[in-house]
């Protein structure tokens, strides 16, 4: 058989984390650095220094309009050591498949000296959940391309002063869904379930994984993971804001905890279509340690200041169906139906 | 060893469409990274790209994408990372892509894409019309529009050439009549690999390159204080493109043992009275129709453009400024413009304006949505550009012609 | 006069409502008397980023031409009143569009008054204002820097109380009746008038003369010409790191020369070295890459990086290591490890002292926490649990 993804020049080598307090040891290197002029206390832009650090000096990175372009990468105030390029909003799966395709290109026909070199592209909610949604899958499906898309959510077009995105959860106040006298929850609908929807939808994409940067050695590895596998890979970051979820920048890797201790936000990721829970999900879901109440997460942000009690109510039973109907608790969501029992 | 296609399609001479054409040139320019995405009539330039991928003619990562969208982010990236690109598309689907297409010469990139021009939707023609490829005139993209297949080799190749010019990096459009040349085979001397090699030097990013050796930090996000300093260097590339382009068609020449004029070809101009001016492949009509009015005794000549952006205004007014009467053709609109004409017909205004010599100038519109131009309507514009530089008289009025009613 | 300007400088996000609020009512009360006038937020602040500086601009006119001719410059060059409600601001301010740091009273005329939310003295406060070649008034209205979020407003009558000072600054913009009806209508309550009544009849600015402040020079960026910017949008990456301190073992990251985030920052940590574990969470979780790691394996905040956002203390497993501290009690960006190598004794009377002085009564709270935090809700008052306005405290 011969395909056009034979020539692969494979992936660079990189070490494991494990725990935390080998990250100094093992990766004490920043490849995103200061310069950035991002909120206090940012959580998306603490993914970028973690996600930089995972991948190493010889990496190229996209990024896709948002924050992480807009507040974080400006003329002359660029933290990236690295070679860094701004792609369109909608389109971190092209740029990934650009850089990865040109790479390939070049190296085969000698153009360019062959080595494995990282290319990673992130998004945040907006283009990795709304718009960037066809170009991300198309990028999924090619076996051939190394690549690593990185979506850092941080659950609103944060950017552009906190607009509803697909990733925003129920209910949450933004600028485009503000609570009101006649209505008070003006955003009626449920997160998109992202990463499992490129996971399962692409066979072709060999990981995929959920993180989270208080979990930070964890993070480091998943993105290593995704960079060491061949073909294309996918990981979904949940990141607090302070700006958009209103709280103190203090709180911003508490609230990180709490989004994966509640059961919200479960950590987990598949390699070749073997499925993993990671962390305090693991436990989670073998029942060796309980959720906290969504309410705990929800009551400390200022975007979910309007709920009464039925709307705490409403989300901890939606959560709970994640975890108790769900095929695959937090990550799959239906059953199969049994032909027996009409 | 000459592959297959070598064999049957090497240097010398062949029966080809224009998109065919494109494809050899992609080939002999050794392009490295394609992307595709169907709609016509573009799209006839990948189904023969693909095919010599297939049959190992040549060596790119060809990429069919998701959306138009995807199509030209990708190239545009694979570009920044030091790959000679190719992509195109027509109609709607370019208008899809709209977004990459503006920060593609926002950043500089030598893209080089065809678009097979098709009316825009709505109502979904699938015929020529300009305004796909007319849309990024502004943009700093340079566009030319050959009106044969054999011109694809010129135009496509000096595409190459001059946008990936240090002093230029622009992307470049080829814009090519759908069906009349993207689909219509002729017979076309293909040139030799070592001739375009010859030509055409690798694509060579210098430090601006997307690698790890070069940490470069590419559109940052810039506000007020920088902007303006931004444009300023693009006006300064679009500038240089007209130099450079001069002088990439004299080694063009050189090379190809070639005898064209770079920005205009003129058609019995010599002694005429009055010319019609346009771009693409209205020009066979409109030469024959010259003929047989000749017999009548008119003096009637053409000029068509040959590219759009760089727009050659000193060449335009020079030879312009010769006739009584100019008419000039469009294949597109510009809905509410002075005169309610088309692109070519304000942009040759505006170019002339303040010149020493101005002839009286007609605007006329017809063969939209890749309606056929006849040879009576060819005839009926020239009887009325004949009748203006008669008169002696400015006459503002743009005549749909060819159209019912 | 018959034009007056005035800004107000804040912090992004936690005093964006506050300062719209500001500026609002100040027009609306010269409004009030048939004067015309605009309020608008710099453009380029926007989006706002939590802790950055931004900056409101109001003008008041006689008459509608007058005011076209101040607003045909759309940013003010000078204005009157120059309103801080973050003292730590007054050691200059780096917006996020801007290159460079600039003196918090850069734009404040000569003769014009800078108006300070503080609980610093006078003589304490000018210590970090950088020192001009022309003389400007000062007045410091006693408080604490009022933050709040995006979605709730922290009703603490600073607004009130701001409105008055600029009143007393330049008392031609409107009368006393006006600005106390202006509150009334646009701010809340009988407890907001009398506040404002206050601060109008006992605020006393001082003089401060050319020369006297901060010496420091505030670092500054020339904008390049377009044939000097390299072509393609395209600028170097960060350089890479040089040792620690330029020496042997540690890691310093390499930092972009271009932007220093501190200016962003309202507290800094202060770290006990003693107590530390070299547990790495506070290196790791550092969003601003603001600690390098010392050749003897510990984690010093570095001042030129650090915005302030606490989580660094907030991650420390053990207690009274790092401490989040008032900016505004220091003068210095030192190494704090390096005074504390050069002498334990004195670095650790030297932290005790800038803890007792400037450590932080709580966080700002959580402010989505019912109760917590004397809050209404932002025009839409949609939590009628905490519309109720409370009490004004300190006043």
């Amino acid at each position: 058989m011969a395909e056009t993804s034979e020539y692969n020049i494979g992936t660079q080598e990189l070490p494991l984390m494990g725990k935390v307090n080998a990250i100094p040891e093992k990766a004490v290197e920043e490849y995103f650095t200061s310069g950035h002029r991002t909120c206090q206390g940012c959580e998306s832009a603490l993914i970028m220094r973690l996600m930089a650090k995972a991948a190493g000096p010889r990496s190229i990175i996209l990024g896709s309009t948002g924050c992480m372009y807009v507040a974080n990468t400006t003329y002359y105030s660029t933290p990236w050591v690295v070679p860094w390029m701004h792609t369109q909003l909608g389109s971190s799966g092209s740029a990934a498949t650009g850089t990865a395709a040109a790479l390939r290109a070049l190296m085969r026909k000698g153009k360019m000296k062959e080595e494995p070199i990282n290319v990673i592209a992130f998004c945040g909610d907006g283009g990795g959940i709304d718009m960037g949604v066809s170009s991300i899958s198309a990028a999924l499906m090619h076996a051939k391309y190394n690549l690593a898309i990185i979506c850092y959510d941080n659950e609103s077009y944060a950017n552009t002063d906190i607009q509803i995105s697909g990733a925003s959860p129920w209910g949450a106040n933004t600028t485009f869904t503000p609570p009101g006298k006649k209505f008070r929850i003006m955003h009626d609908c449920w997160k998109k379930n992202i990463a499992a929807m490129y996971a399962v939808g692409h066979t072709r994409c060999n990981y995929v994984a959920t993180a989270d940067a208080s979990y930070p050695a964890d993070l480091i590895d998943k993105v290593r993971k995704a960079l060491a596998v061949k073909g294309p890979a996918f990981v979904h970051t949940l990141d607090p804001c302070p700006k958009g979820w209103d709280y103190d920048p203090f709180y911003s890797h508490k609230l990180g905890e709490l989004a994966v201790e509640t059961g919200l936000f479960p950590l987990w990721e598949m390699t070749d279509a073997a499925l993993t829970y990671t962390g305090i999900s693991a436990r989670q879901v073998y029942g060796k340690r309980s959720r906290k109440p969504v309410r705990e997460y929800l009551e400390t942000q200022g975007r979910f200041h309007h709920f009464v009690e039925e709307d705490y109510e409403y989300f901890q039973s939606e959560v709970d169906k994640m975890w108790d109907d769900w095929m695959v608790p937090g990550v799959i969501p239906f059953k199969v139906n049994d032909p027996s029992k009409k | 060893m000459a592959t297959a296609t070598e064999q049957q399609q090497g240097a010398g001479v062949h029966l080809l469409t224009g998109s065919e054409v494109m494809a050899h040139i992609c080939r002999l320019a050794d392009v490295d990274v394609i992307t595709a995405y169907p709609i016509r009539p573009y799209d006839t330039v990948m189904q023969y790209v693909s095919k010599f991928i297939a049959e190992g003619d040549f060596d790119a990562d060809y990429i069919p994408a998701e959306s138009e969208h995807g199509q030209f982010e990708i190239v545009k990236h694979a570009s920044a990372c030091g790959a000679r690109v190719f992509t195109g598309s027509s109609g709607v689907g370019w208008l899809y892509a709209m977004e990459p297409l503006a920060v593609t010469a926002g950043l500089r990139l030598p893209m080089v894409a065809l678009v097979g021009c098709r009316a825009l939707d709505d109502p979904g023609a699938f015929g020529t019309e300009h305004n796909d490829a007319m849309l990024v005139r502004d943009l700093g993209w340079m566009i030319n529009f050959p009106d044969t297949a054999q011109e694809v080799i010129e135009l496509g190749l000096l595409a190459y050439r001059v946008a990936e010019d240090p002093r230029v990096y622009l992307p470049c459009a080829i814009a090519m009549d759908g069906a009349f040349l993207t689909h219509s085979q002729a017979t076309v001397r293909l040139p030799g690999q070592d001739e375009v090699n010859a030509f055409l030097p690798p694509y060579d990013r210098g430090d601006l390159l997307l690698h790890p050796d070069n940490p470069i930090t590419i559109a940052p996000q810039a506000n007020e204080d920088w902007l303006m300093e931004v444009r300023r260097q693009s006006s300064e590339a679009a500038k240089n493109s007209y130099t450079v382009l001069k002088e990439a068609h004299a080694d063009f020449s050189k090379i190809f043992g070639t005898n064209t004029n770079p920005f205009l070809d003129e058609y019995m101009t010599e002694d005429a009275d009055v010319v019609l001016c346009g771009v693409g492949t209205l020009s066979l009509p409109v030469k024959v129709a010259i003929r047989e009015m000749r017999k009548e005794g008119k003096k009637v000549g053409m000029v068509r453009l040959k590219w759009f952006r760089p727009f050659p205004t000193e060449e335009l007014r020079e030879s312009l400024s010769r006739f009584k009467a100019v008419g000039v053709i469009d294949r597109d609109y510009s809905f509410g413009s002075p005169y309610h004409g088309g692109i070519v017909y304000n942009e040759i205004k505006a170019a002339m304006y303040g010149a020493d010599k101005v002839p009286h100038l007609k605007g006329f519109v017809c063969g939209l949505g890749g309606r056929e131009v006849l040879l009576e309507d060819v005839k009926q514009m020239a009887d009325k550009v004949i009748s203006m530089g008669q008169n002696d008289a400015a006459d503002n009025e743009v005549d749909w012609i060819g159209v019912r009613g | 006069m018959s034009v007056i300007s005035f800004e107000v400088i804040y912090r992004g996000i936690f005093q964006k409502s506050l300062a719209v609020k500001i500026s609002r009512t100040l027009i609306l009360a010269a409004v009030k008397e048939g004067k015309p006038g605009i309020s608008f937020g710099r453009y380029s602040d926007s989006p706002e980023r939590n802790g950055i500086p931004a900056k409101q601009f109001g003008y008041i006119a006689d008459n509608e031409e007058e005011l076209e001719t101040v607003a045909a410059q759309y940013e003010p060059k000078q204005v009157d009143i120059s309103i801080c409600v973050d003292d730590t601001l007054c050691k200059g301010v780096e917006s996020w569009a801007w290159y460079g740091l600039q003196p918090i009273n850069a734009v404040t005329k000569p003769g014009g008054t800078l108006i300070v939310t503080s609980n610093q003295k006078e003589d304490d406060l000018v210590q970090h204002i950088h020192r001009r070649e022309t003389p400007y008034k000062l007045a410091i209205i006693p408080g604490e820097a009022s933050f709040a979020g995006l979605w709730v407003y922290k009703d603490d009558g600073t607004d009130a109380r701001c409105l008055a000072a600029a009143l007393k600054a330049e008392p031609t913009m409107c009368s006393i009746a006006s600005l106390e009806s202006a509150i009334r209508e646009n701010i809340g309550s009988e407890t907001h008038v009398e506040a404002a009544r206050e601060v109008y009849e006992d605020l006393r600015p001082v003089e401060i003369e050319p020369g006297q402040g901060n010496d420091e020079v505030p670092f500054t960026f020339e904008l390049l010409k377009w044939h000097e910017m390299r072509q393609g949008v395209v600028i170097d990456g960060v350089g890479g790191h040089e040792g620690f301190r330029g020496g042997e073992g540690g890691y310093e990251p390499g930092r972009n020369p271009y932007f220093k985030k501190w200016s962003t920052r309202t507290m800094r940590p202060v770290v006990s070295f003693e107590k530390c574990t070299k547990c790495t969470l506070c290196w790791v979780a550092c969003p601003d890459t603001c600690f390098d790691v010392t050749p003897d394996g510990f984690f010093d905040a570095n001042m030129e990086a650090c915005c302030g956002c606490g989580v660094c203390e907030a991650i420390c497993p053990v207690k009274d290591c790092i401490t989040m501290v008032n900016e505004v009690v220091f003068d210095e960006r030192d190494s704090q490890w390096q005074m504390w190598q050069e002498n334990k004794e004195d670095y650790d009377k030297y932290m005790d002292e800038k803890i007792t002085t400037g450590k932080i009564d709580g966080r700002h709270p959580i402010t989505g926490l019912a109760g917590a935090f004397s809050g209404i809700g932002l025009e839409t008052g949609h939590n009628p649990e905490t519309a109720k306005i409370k009490p004004l405290k300190d006043l």
